[in-house]
């Protein structure tokens, strides 16, 4: 297993997708954390005060866009291989299909992981920038370390799971541009849809499962100064987490009995 | 030794039987090459053998094992298919790279392969400005990564510049002449009856011939051509002598796989007039052809080892 690891850790690195995956978690966390730090405080929209914890929160909370960057990095993970019909060799080498998929599975958590690290990465040096730049004055340092510590763990576990819930997706839809758009259209479309409709329903679905990990501690208070956005009362975080890794699991043995199973021709 | 082995294996896609109840061996030492026009079911029977396409009913064993069970499978066989593809980002180097961890295999191995089928030079860019000769022949090394036993080429020479497919036919005689096994599919004949021993001939997913391809060459009889104004009744005395015949334009009648006394005394004890007679020396194409275009039957022969070993040929420049 080990080996097949190695293999699929390789892989990643030697497209230039995966930086390309990289390159945009942490371009576009710049960007819109520079957007948050520009934007002035408005009472009006309920736009927190520079140098509060809200502020911080709202300015970390950029991060989690990681966790949408992780499920397509995770969904590219196997949905290439049919596209490129690398699967041939792969599964050449290794015919026990399912170890295939088990390895592409648990490389993608670490996936998932790598791209939280940049986002964090990025997170804090703006953290430290709008605290350096007189954001509230070095005092404040103390308070943003705290907020990155409330929005960054949350976010990360999220990140880590949508990697291999993005691989159990393209195993089941093997198709690369299909299975990206049906997440992302799941995640910012369909999800808030349903919530808002149904929302005991909806505290079950992926997004709002992320966000029950990401909302640890901080969202609640987000949502405090957003005024309440959503009516979907977010499970507690373990279970999120377990919703995620459950939808992972479920979907790539649902693929397995399928795409994975399948002739390949 | 290493073996290859078939038994009553077949594959429905759908309504569409594309290998019938197949079942056949082959040893190692030989060439063997897997014939027929396109859709015999070929393709379909080697990636079966792979575990590639999982078999409707019988079993495609390696060494007596399925593919999947082969404890060391990229040690075992190489492949090299049509369908195979590459990731064209990723550089040839890379992406025999991927596969070798797999198996466990070093980089050391990777740069000798594509120094054997030539690549070295072009080894670091991305594949997807390979041409597609280099590309076969970068998936010809990845089927050597693991230094096999077995070698399972589909239609090999597509692709191919002249050089290449001359290259490829001296690799595989080289390779089998250590004891190893070659099966490699074509629906040129002409092609693979340079490189090969055995012949394996499928129709509409059925063996319809085997054998050495020596001997079958020798079993291949001339086709008679007979002027008569008789045609009817010598098609009709023909067929009932169990020799095939058709007539052709008009008072020509083509009687296979027979000889030209057969021909002869049979028109005598029937006393028909013959006007013309010849005979046209039968290449292998039209056995290929008589094979691939009746109903499904089966010569019985054994295979027979190859030649003796030639030395390593050079890769193409």
């Amino acid at each position: 297993m080990s080996r097949l690891l190695r293999s699929e850790v390789f892989k990643l690195r030697t497209v230039w997708s995966t930086w390309l995956l990289v390159g945009l978690t942490a371009v576009l966390i710049a960007g819109l954390s520079a957007l948050v730090g520009y934007v002035p405080h408005r009472h009006a929209i309920n736009f927190p005060a520079k140098g509060t914890a809200s502020w911080f929160d709202l300015l970390f909370s950029v991060m989690g866009l990681c966790v949408d960057l992780a499920l397509v990095l995770g969904a590219i993970m196997i949905t290439s291989e049919f596209r490129h019909k690398t699967v041939t060799p792969t599964f050449l080498a290794e015919p026990r299909r399912g170890r295939m998929a088990a390895a592409k599975l648990i490389v993608a958590l670490g996936g998932g992981l790598a791209l939280a690290v940049v986002a964090g990465v990025v997170g804090l040096v703006y953290g430290f920038a709008s605290v350096a730049t007189g954001v509230g004055g070095l005092a404040n340092i103390g308070t943003m370390l705290t907020e990155f510590r409330h929005v960054w763990p949350g976010l990360a576990a999220a990140a880590v799971l949508y990697g291999a819930y993005g691989v159990g997706l393209g195993a089941l839809l093997k198709n690369q541009v299909v299975t990206i758009v049906v997440a992302l259209v799941a995640l910012a479309v369909v999800e808030p849809i349903v919530g808002s409709a149904v929302p005991s329903v909806g505290r079950w679905l992926p997004g709002y499962a992320a966000q029950a990990l990401e909302s640890v501690a901080a969202s609640a208070r987000m949502h405090a100064a957003f005024g309440a956005t959503s009516s979907v009362h977010l499970l507690v975080w373990w279970a999120g987490a377990l919703v995620i890794i459950g939808y992972g699991v479920l979907l790539a043995a649902l693929g397995s009995f399928t795409t994975l199973r399948a002739d390949v021709t | 030794m290493a073996t290859i082995e078939a038994q009553h294996l077949t594959k429905h896609f759908g309504h569409v039987v594309a290998v019938d109840d197949l079942s056949f061996s082959v040893q190692a030492g030989t060439v063997t090459g897997f014939l027929g026009p396109n859709g015999a079911g070929k393709t379909t029977t080697l990636r079966m053998l792979l575990g590639l396409v999982r078999p409707s009913s019988g079993r495609a064993l390696v060494n007596g094992t399925r593919y999947e069970e082969l404890p060391d499978p990229e040690r075992t066989v190489g492949a090299v298919l049509e369908s195979s593809g590459f990731h064209p980002a990723r550089t040839a180097r890379n992406h025999l790279r991927a596969i070798a961890m797999v198996a466990g295999i070093g980089s050391a191995r990777v740069d000798e392969v594509l120094e054997l089928v030539g690549l070295s030079a072009d080894a670091r860019r991305p594949v997807g400005g390979y041409s597609m000769g280099m590309r076969q022949r970068l998936e010809l090394a990845r089927a050597l990564l693991g230094d096999p036993q077995v070698l399972i080429l589909d239609e090999p020479a597509n692709g191919l510049d002249p050089q290449g497919i001359a290259w490829i036919r001296n690799f595989l005689r080289w390779f089998a002449a250590q004891g190893r096994l070659v099966l490699i599919s074509s629906h040129l004949l002409a092609e693979a009856a340079q490189t090969v021993d055995d012949v394996i001939v499928l129709n509409h997913g059925r063996m319809v011939g085997h054998g050495n391809l020596a001997e079958l060459r020798e079993r291949a009889t001339t086709t008679v051509r007979v002027r008569t104004p008789d045609a009817e009744r010598l098609v009709q005395a023909l067929s009932q002598a169990g020799i095939q015949a058709r007539q052709q334009a008009g008072d020509v009648v083509e009687a296979s796989a027979t000889t030209v006394e057969a021909v002869g005394r049979l028109m005598a004890d029937k006393g028909l007039v013959v006007l013309e007679m010849t005979a046209s020396g039968e290449s292998l194409e039209e056995l290929f052809f008589q094979m691939t275009s009746g109903g499904p039957s089966t010569g019985g022969m054994a295979a027979v080892s190859s030649s003796g070993p030639r030395s390593m040929p050079e890769a193409p420049s």
